[in-house]
C-alpha cells in the first residue's frame, strides 16, 4: 500500500526542481559562465592606463553590469524552453500521470531555474571577488614599492583607500539585487510560456517587458506632469501597474561609487522583486490549471 | 461490490478546431467499465479516440461532457493518479537522464524514497531487461528500450492499474513477446489493465475483454471469446495421420451430417520463425 497521498508534498517539488537543475547542469548551461570570466580578465586586463582607484570603479561597473545581463538572459533563455519542452517531448504526460499536482509541477520548474541561477550569480560573485582581490594585492605591493621611502602613516593611508576602492560587504546587496531582478524575469517568462505558441515567441515579449520595464518611471513622470488625451493616461496607468519598474532595480551605480546601500532601500527593491515573482507564479499557475495539453 | 477499476460514463470530447467553426469530436458518448483484474483491450482505427479516452481518464485532457473514475475516485482529482500506471503513446522521457535516474525520478514523485526506492529501481530495471542500460542515457536507447524504460517507469509505485497506449509499437517481436509476457504476468498478480494496440493477434492473446470504438463511438464491447467463437464450428489438428485415416474421418463425419468447412496444414507463425531464427 503506498503512502497516503499529500496534497502538498516539498519532495515531489524536490525531485522536479533537481531533475531541472540536472537537466540544465546536463545541457551545460553553466559554460555561459566561462564568457563571464573570459570577460572579467579582459577587462581586467585592458585597464592599465586608468589610475588604480578609477580602474577599481571601471571593473565593479561593468562586471556588475555583465552580472546582471548575463544572469537576466540566463533566467530568460532557461525558463523559455522548459515548459515547451516538456509538452513536444511528452514527458508533462508521464509527470503528470503521476499524482503530481500541476501547481508543484510548475513550482518545481521554477525552483530549479532559480537554483541554477543562484548558482551562477554565486559563481560570478566569487569570480568577481577573486579578481578584485588579486587586482588589490598588485596594486597595494606596487604602491609599496613606490613608497619605500614614506612615512608609516601614509602606507597604511595608500593601503586602506585601495582596500576602500575593491571588494567590500557592501557590494552584496546589490548582487542580491540582480538576482530578485533575474529571479522574477524567470517567473515572468514561465507564465509567457505557458499561453505562447512557440518559445521564440517567449523570448520575444520577455525581451519586450524588459525594454518597457525601463521606460515605466518615464511613463510615470508623464503621467504626473502633462495633461494629455485621457486614452493615453488610461494606456500609460496599464503600463505602470502591468509592468515592474525596472530602474528600480538598478541600484549598482551608487554602490560602485562606494555608497552602502541603505537597508530600507534594499528591502523595498527585494519585496518588489517578490510580489512581482509572486504575482507572475499565480497568473502562470492560473493559465496553466486551465491549460489543454 | 467493490468499484470498478475504471468507469467512464457518457464521456465526450469535442476538440475546437482553430481558425474555424467546426468542431472535432474525438469521444462520442462512450461508457465503459472495467472490472479489477481485467485486461481490456480498446481496438479501433487510427483517430478513433483511444489515446484521447486514456488521456482523460487520466485526468491530462479536460472531458468536455461526462465523467471518468479510476477505483472509484474522480480522475478530475490528483488522488485518483496514485494507483494507476500510464505508458504514452510514443513515449519520450529526459534524454539527459540515465535509465536508473529515470526510474528514480519518477519512483521521487510517487512518494518513494532512499532504499525502498533503489530496490524497486533495481527490481524494474531486472524486469524489463534494461540491467545493462542502466547507466547509460536515454538519449542512446533504442525505441523498444525506450518502450521498456516506459512499462518500468509506470510500474514504479506498483500500481493496481495499467494504462498501456501502444505498448508494442515499435518493439521487436522478442521485445513485443516478452511485453506480452509481462502483461500476462500482471494479469496472474491480479493487476487490472487497460490497453491499445493495433497488433490484434496479440490483443487475442492477451485481453479479457475487448472494446472496439469507431469515430469516437464504441460499436462492439464484451468477452473477448464471446465476440470471436463460432459456436457451430470445431476445430481438430492431427499429427502424422495417414491419409487412409484423414479419409475414414471425413466419411464417418459426412455420415453424421457434419460438413468438413477446411482441411488444410498449420503452418508456422512468422513470428515463431522470426523468434527460432533470431534466438
Ligand atoms: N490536441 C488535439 N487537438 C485537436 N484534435 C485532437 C487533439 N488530440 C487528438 N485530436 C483528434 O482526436 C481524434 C482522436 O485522436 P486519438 O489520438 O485519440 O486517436 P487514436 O485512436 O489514439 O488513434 P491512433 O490509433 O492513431 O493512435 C483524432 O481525429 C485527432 O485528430
Ligand atoms: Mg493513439
Amino acid at each position: 500500500m503506498p503512502p497516503r497521498h499529500r496534497f502538498f508534498s516539498p519532495g515531489r517539488i524536490g525531485a522536479i526542481a533537481g531533475n531541472t537543475l540536472l537537466e540544465l547542469v546536463r545541457q551545460k548551461v553553466f559554460y555561459f559562465l566561462l564568457i563571464f570570466a573570459l570577460a572579467l580578465i579582459g577587462c581586467s586586463f585592458f585597464m592599465g592606463f586608468l589610475r588604480p582607484e578609477l580602474q577599481f570603479q571601471v571593473m565593479k561597473d561593468v562586471s556588475l553590469g555583465a552580472m546582471s545581463v548575463f544572469t537576466w538572459l540566463l533566467a530568460v533563455l532557461a525558463t523559455a524552453m522548459m515548459l515547451p519542452k516538456d509538452i513536444e517531448d511528452r514527458t508533462l504526460y508521464t509527470i503528470l500521470a503521476k499524482p503530481v499536482p500541476r501547481l508543484e509541477y510548475l513550482l518545481g520548474k521554477l525552483l530549479g531555474v532559480l537554483f541554477m541561477l543562484a548558482i551562477s550569480l554565486g559563481v560570478m560573485a566569487v569570480l568577481f571577488a577573486a579578481t578584485l582581490y588579486i587586482k588589490e594585492q598588485t596594486t597595494i605591493a606596487a604602491a609599496l614599492g613606490e613608497l619605500r621611502q614614506a612615512p608609516p602613516e601614509q602606507v597604511a593611508e595608500v593601503v586602506r583607500n585601495v582596500k576602500a576602492a575593491t571588494f567590500t560587504w557592501s557590494l552584496v546587496p546589490g548582487i542580491a539585487i540582480i538576482y530578485f531582478k533575474a529571479a522574477l524575469f524567470a517567473s515572468l517568462t514561465l507564465l509567457i510560456s505557458t499561453f505562447a505558441s512557440s518559445w521564440i515567441f517567449t523570448i520575444v515579449i520577455s525581451v519586450a517587458v524588459y525594454l518597457i520595464g525601463h521606460l515605466v518611471p518615464i511613463a510615470r513622470t508623464y503621467l504626473l506632469e502633462t495633461d494629455g488625451s485621457w486614452i493615453s493616461k488610461a494606456f500609460l496607468t496599464l503600463l505602470t501597474l502591468m509592468f515592474p519598474d525596472l530602474q528600480l532595480f538598478n541600484l549598482t551605480d551608487d554602490i560602485v561609487a562606494g555608497n552602502a546601500l541603505p537597508p530600507g532601500l534594499f528591502f523595498q527593491t527585494a519585496g518588489m522583486g517578490c510580489f512581482y515573482l509572486a504575482i507572475y507564479t499565480c497568473l502562470a499557475y492560473l493559465m496553466f490549471s486551465k491549460k489543454e495539453l | 461490490m467493490p468499484d470498478p477499476a475504471i468507469s467512464i460514463q457518457n464521456l465526450t470530447k469535442i476538440y475546437p478546431i482553430p481558425f474555424k467553426r467546426e468542431r472535432l469530436t474525438a469521444v462520442d458518448d462512450l461508457t465503459l467499465s472495467v472490472e479489477p483484474g481485467q485486461v481490456y483491450g480498446l481496438l479501433g482505427p487510427n483517430g478513433s479516440g483511444k489515446s484521447t479516452t486514456m488521456k482523460i481518464l487520466l485526468g491530462l485532457v479536460p472531458a468536455t461532457r461526462g465523467q471518468t473514475h479510476i477505483f472509484g475516485r474522480d480522475s478530475s482529482f490528483v488522488e485518483s493518479r496514485e494507483e494507476v500506471g500510464y505508458l504514452p503513446e510514443n513515449p519520450y522521457f529526459y534524454k539527459y537522464l540515465t535509465g536508473e535516474e529515470t526510474l528514480h525520478f519518477y519512483g521521487k514523485l510517487c512518494g518513494l524514497r532512499g532504499e525502498p526506492l533503489r530496490r524497486r529501481t533495481r527490481e524494474l530495471l531486472h524486469l524489463v531487461g534494461l540491467e545493462d542500460a542502466a547507466d547509460r542515457r536515454l538519449g542512446g536507447y533504442s525505441k523498444g528500450m525506450l518502450q521498456r524504460i516506459g512499462m518500468a517507469q509506470a510500474l514504479v509505485q506498483e500500481p493496481r492499474l495499467l494504462v498501456l497506449d501502444e505498448p508494442t509499437a515499435g518493439v521487436d517481436p522478442a521485445g513485443s513477446r516478452d511485453i506480452r509476457d509481462l502483461i500476462l504476468q500482471f494479469k496472474t498478480r491480479g493487476i487490472t489493465v487497460l490497453l491499445c494496440s493495433h497488433l490484434l493477434g496479440q490483443v487475442q492473446e492477451i485481453c479479457d475483454r475487448v472494446g472496439i470504438l469507431h469515430k469516437g463511438k464504441l460499436v462492439r464491447e464484451g468477452e473477448l471469446e464471446k465476440l470471436i467463437a463460432i459456436e457451430n464450428q470445431t476445430q481438430l489438428i492431427f499429427e502424422n495421420a495417414s491419409p487412409e485415416l484423414l479419409a475414414r474421418f471425413e466419411a464417418e463425419a459426412a455420415a453424421c451430417g457434419a460438413r468438413l468447412v477446411e482441411k488444410s496444414k498449420p503452418h508456422a507463425t512468422l513470428e515463431r520463425f522470426f523468434l527460432e531464427v533470431t534466438q
